[in-house]
């Protein structure tokens, strides 16, 4: 569902999936994902959080998903691989646009 | 990607546990996306196996399935759109198909909208305080699970279809005397009775009990239950048949010379394996082939409530199916029989007493030794009948007693639920308040809160029904010490759903509506201009406060009961028996008439005696007709003695007797006060004898000292040779009884229990007893084979029952109490946090603080209390008869409530309180 009317920004969470996503490439998928956020951001995120947002963003066709062969060290089972869509990659460069024009003007705040 | 995933060497043992498939599976279907996420959970659970250990590991991956489900769950509940493009994704990544369009559906009338609206809002709400909302639907399970256990039971024995028709025109004949209200028939008697009452019955018929021993095709030998039915059995209740044809009135001819059975719905379906050519084939009772005519309806259970027979035979082949010999048709003493009758269309039931009266009054002048001016016949109605008028009495106490024990169970878990949600309320009455005067409707708003307590109710009233299946499934497949099999059907059919359905909604409702209501109180000003600053204190808190108190004295009243029962139950285990009631072997059996006279019985029981002690494990064996504290029998016999004058006009004494063989009184341990006990001296040509009890002796003769004494037994003069301590014979709980034994040797009896003594194990013993029985006579019949444990069980039964049963509601109830007042003191507590920091901070010393939060708490369970043990006192004399040895006002028990009540309550309100003054002042102070 969308969170409004008018255009559609990515959530945070959403954002550093996609973000996630792009930079692992061909190994994104929902464990190296979390494990990457927590690497990269210090950001703890429950599993369940994480399913149910690729779910949603792959409902809105910002993400696709395809399985992969099965594996062992996975006991035998696929993993689950995320690719951002253009559209995804699309909403995404808006958002940092959107968030870059606003920050113009409050530099002195910047680090 | 880090090397932390390249693949670990997966022995067997790093296999994901299954249980995580299991959690993960509730809140996920299955299909590609679940198994790339269990794939992923078991990377992460090989890398913390490696990194953390077992134990961590299993944490956190508990923690993350558990995450998974829920949030995956909830969103798939909660959001419809999401749910059906989340299908769409399924099946393209399950292969299905590539192109699927996302298909969003709203659809529904505006009501329908608002119910979702309503529930996805009372769900978002119920997730983000998860402890709440568990301890409520847990509360209401625990609650509704209780009821929904005992109402399946009532249920089964009140209300369940018996296969009778036009069960409303049916009634039950019993014969009734000043000592017994509603006796049985004898086979002579119901034939006068059916006889003389063809004006007012359409029909009747009669039924005996039979234990019927089956030979089974592979040469093994079982005792079948069965019913000896008369001709027109079937005619008269009406039987439907899923197979053949019904007994009927040319079954009914002439003794002995109907080898036919009709086979009950269970045994065809069980034994038979529901063949349908069984009609014709033939089964082996008693040592005789009957041939199979009809299998009945599945609906009927038995013309007793509960016992349902494998088997339905014509009564008039009892003697050769039990094996006992002679009197069945002709003794008007021999009284087994249960009649049934149809009234005619029109008949009243004052018109069907007047033409038995009439019976009786025949009687009466034709027979006057059996027919006392006293007897009679009386006729009740048998959708009156429960189980048995002389045992309705108490099953009705026992289950008004249980049902008034889970209804105050749910009482408290509903008062918790209240209690809950009023807290909750006035935590969001600014919200609320809000809302209002932005003009939201007050309607929307309570139809909002009572969703989410109704979401609540249906929850835990779904919880309760697995409890409560749960637990009836484990008593119907418990080993309980019946002495009969007894047969109900209580697993949970639409009766009970739809129980358990109102309960739930009645309860969500009834305990929602007063905290909706106050939450939507449109007195809005007051609120919003907050006055959870100062002191004053809301309206919600009275409430709360009442319904502690309440929930306190409801746990009072149930902890009182099971309190009485425990005492009486370990009153009963303290009763002298008066004998040995240690461990034994305990078999019943029967040396068929058909195959042995007199004497070749007695001279098979002596054998079986005297191979039974030549037993290695057996130190001593004998054997007695009616096995004291047997619940499916009761013997007396008539005795005189000169110049004691019997009761109601009697010509003699009815006294209960038993015939035992030599070494009885040591073998079951019996107190030989004087003289001597049987011996093989004492046989049918020597002087009659007997052994009685002190209470006989002081009875008969006014001294225990009664050796030499003498009483007439069936006009035979018995001498008496020794004196025994008293003891239990029919009941634990009865006074002392007076009771005679005769040698079975001079008065034989062609159905005897043989008690063993010996080391080891009881169970083995009795494996070996009844190996020797058949070792003798393979197709002895062998009634039962039991322990003495298990003999005692059966009569201990109904109290262990009550005292265990009631004891885990009351357990129960506490607990939830416990959590009510818990949760109440510690809301207080919160709400006083502020107030609690500016004390803190003023230097008042921890122990005040605590004395002060928790003196409120204690009050309310001080009045709670005091309350519940004035109630209890009221109501526990009405389970005066329930109990035994203790008195309904029990001073232990309920000294013992009272301070059980207060240790736990003191716990429950001091942990929050002890916790609010740890919180630094500074903290506290910021608290809103």
């Amino acid at each position: 569902m969308g969170r409004g009317d008018g255009i559609d920004f990515p959530g945070e969470l959403e954002q550093m999936l996609m973000l996630a996503a792009l930079r692992l490439g061909e190994d994104a998928y929902g464990a190296a994902m979390s494990e990457h956020l927590e690497d990269r951001v210090g950001r703890r995120v429950s599993r369940g959080s994480v399913y149910v947002t690729l779910d949603r963003m792959e409902a809105k066709g910002w993400i696709r998903s395809r399985m992969s062969e099965p594996r062992a060290e996975r006991g035998g089972r696929p993993r689950r691989l995320i690719e951002v869509t253009p559209e995804g990659v699309a909403l995404l460069r808006r958002s940092r646009e959107a968030l870059e024009s606003l920050w113009r003007g409050v530099e002195p705040l910047a680090p | 990607m880090s090397n932390r995933h390249t693949p670990p060497p997966s022995p067997a043992d790093r296999a994901l546990p299954r249980w995580v498939e299991w959690i993960v599976s509730m809140g996920v279907p299955a299909g590609a996306r679940r198994n790339g996420i269990l794939g992923d959970l078991h990377e992460e659970w090989v890398d913390r196996l490696d990194a953390e250990g077992a134990l961590r590991a299993r944490i956190a991956l508990l923690r993350e399935a558990v995450s998974v489900s829920t949030r995956m769950g909830f969103a798939r509940l909660t959001d419809s759109g999401f749910r059906h493009a989340n299908r769409a994704v399924d099946a393209r990544l399950d292969g299905a198909g590539s192109t699927v369009s996302l298909h969003f559906a709203r659809s529904g009338s505006m009501l329908m909208d608002t119910l979702i609206t309503n529930i996805r809002y009372a769900l978002r709400r119920m997730m983000r305080s998860p402890f709440f909302t568990l301890t409520a639907i847990v509360s209401l399970g625990l609650g509704i699970g209780a009821n929904t256990a005992i109402f399946s039971m009532v249920n089964a024995v009140y209300f369940q279809d018996r296969g009778f028709t036009e069960p409303e025109q049916l009634v039950d004949v019993y014969t009734s005397s000043p000592d017994f209200t509603y006796g049985s028939f004898s086979y002579p008697d119901w034939e006068d009775m059916e006889a003389g009452t063809t004006d007012v019955f359409q029909s009747a018929a009669t039924m005996r009990l039979a234990f019927v021993q089956i030979e089974n095709d592979d040469g093994g030998i079982e005792m079948l239950f069965g019913e000896a039915v008369s001709g027109r059995w079937f005619e008269t209740l009406g039987l439907r048949m899923a197979l053949g044809r019904p007994l009927d009135m040319s079954d009914h001819v002439s003794p002995g010379a109907h080898p036919v059975a009709v086979l009950s719905y269970g045994t065809w379906q069980n034994r038979f394996g529901a063949d349908p050519n069984v009609l014709g084939q033939t089964i082996r009772l008693g040592g005789q082939l009957y041939e199979i005519v009809g299998v009945t309806d599945d609906s009927y259970s038995g013309a007793l409530n509960g016992l349902t027979p494998a088997v339905i035979l014509p009564i008039l082949q009892f003697d050769e199916l039990t094996g006992l010999a002679g009197g069945t048709f002709d003794s008007r003493g021999n009284q087994s029989q249960f009649v049934k009758a149809r009234l005619r269309p029109g008949v009243t039931m004052a018109q069907a007493e007047g033409a038995l009266r009439q019976v009786v009054a025949a009687n009466q002048e034709t027979y006057p030794d059996d027919w006392t001016v006293d007897d009679s016949m009386i006729a009740v109605r048998t959708s009156d009948v429960v189980l048995h008028p002389m045992v309705d009495r108490y099953l009705n106490q026992a289950t008004s007693v249980l049902t008034l024990v889970v209804a105050m169970v749910l009482l408290i878990a509903c008062a918790n639920l209240a209690s809950f949600l009023l807290a909750r309320a006035s935590d969001r009455r600014k919200e609320i308040a809000v809302r209002l005067a932005m003009g939201a409707k007050r309607r929307t708003l309570i139809g909002q809160l009572l969703t989410e307590t109704l979401i609540l109710a249906l929850l835990g009233g779904g919880l309760g029904m697995l409890l409560a299946t749960g637990a009836l499934n484990f008593l119907q497949t418990a080993d309980l010490p019946l002495p009969i099999p007894i047969t109900y059907d209580v697993s949970p059919d639409r009766t009970v759903l739809f129980f358990s359905l109102g309960v739930s909604v009645l309860a969500g409702m009834l305990f929602g509506l007063a905290p909706a209501l106050q939450a939507t109180n449109p007195a809005v000003a007051p609120t919003l201009r907050d006055e959870s600053a100062g002191g004053g204190r809301a309206k919600g808190a009275a409430l709360r406060n009442v319904l502690v108190a309440g929930q306190v004295t409801v746990s009072v009243i149930l902890l009182v009961s099971a309190g009485l029962f425990l005492r009486s139950f370990s009153a009963m285990q303290r009763i002298d028996l008066g004998f040995d009631d240690s461990d034994a072997a305990l078999v019943q059996l029967v040396a068929p008439a058909t195959r042995y006279d007199e004497q070749q019985r007695d001279q098979y029981f002596a054998d079986l005696v005297t191979r039974v002690e030549a037993l290695p494990n057996v130190t001593s064996a004998s054997m007695i007709s009616n096995m004291p504290l047997d619940q499916m029998n009761t013997t007396y016999a008539g005795v005189e003695v000169p110049g004691v004058v019997p009761e109601n006009g009697l010509d003699y004494h009815l006294v209960d007797i038993a015939r035992v063989t030599p070494g009885w009184v040591e073998t079951m341990g019996h107190r030989l006060a004087s003289g001597r006990g049987f011996d093989d001296g004492d046989v049918e040509e020597s002087q009659p004898v007997a052994i009685v009890n002190e209470a006989f002796a002081e009875f008969f003769y006014g001294t225990t000292d009664a050796v030499g004494r003498s009483f007439t037994q069936n006009d035979e003069e018995v001498v008496v040779v020794g004196v025994i301590g008293n003891s239990k014979v029919r009941s634990m709980g009865e006074a002392d009884r007076r009771w005679f034994l005769r040698p079975a040797a001079q008065q034989g009896s062609g159905i005897m229990w043989l008690l063993a003594r010996g080391s080891g194990d009881a169970e083995a013993l009795t494996r070996d007893v009844v190996r020797t029985a058949q070792s003798i006579d393979r197709e002895i019949m062998i009634i039962t084979a039991k322990t003495m444990d298990r003999h005692l069980g059966a009569i201990r039964l109904g109290r262990v029952m009550g005292a265990q049963v009631i004891g885990a509601f009351a357990i129960l109830a506490l607990l939830l109490a416990s959590i009510g007042l818990y949760g109440v003191v510690s809301y207080a507590v919160s709400k006083r946090a502020r107030e609690v920091g500016i004390r803190m901070s003023l230097g008042a010393e921890p122990a005040q603080v605590v004395r002060m939060l928790t003196g409120s708490g204690l009050k309310l369970v001080a009045i709670g209390t005091v309350i519940g043990l004035g109630l209890s006192a009221l109501l526990s004399q009405g389970m005066s008869r329930l109990l035994y040895g203790v008195p309904a006002m029990d001073a232990i028990t309920f000294a013992a409530v009272a301070v059980l009540i207060g240790g736990v309550s003191f716990l429950a309100s001091w942990i929050p309180a002890r916790r609010a003054t740890r919180v630094s002042p500074v903290t506290a102070l910021r608290a809103d």
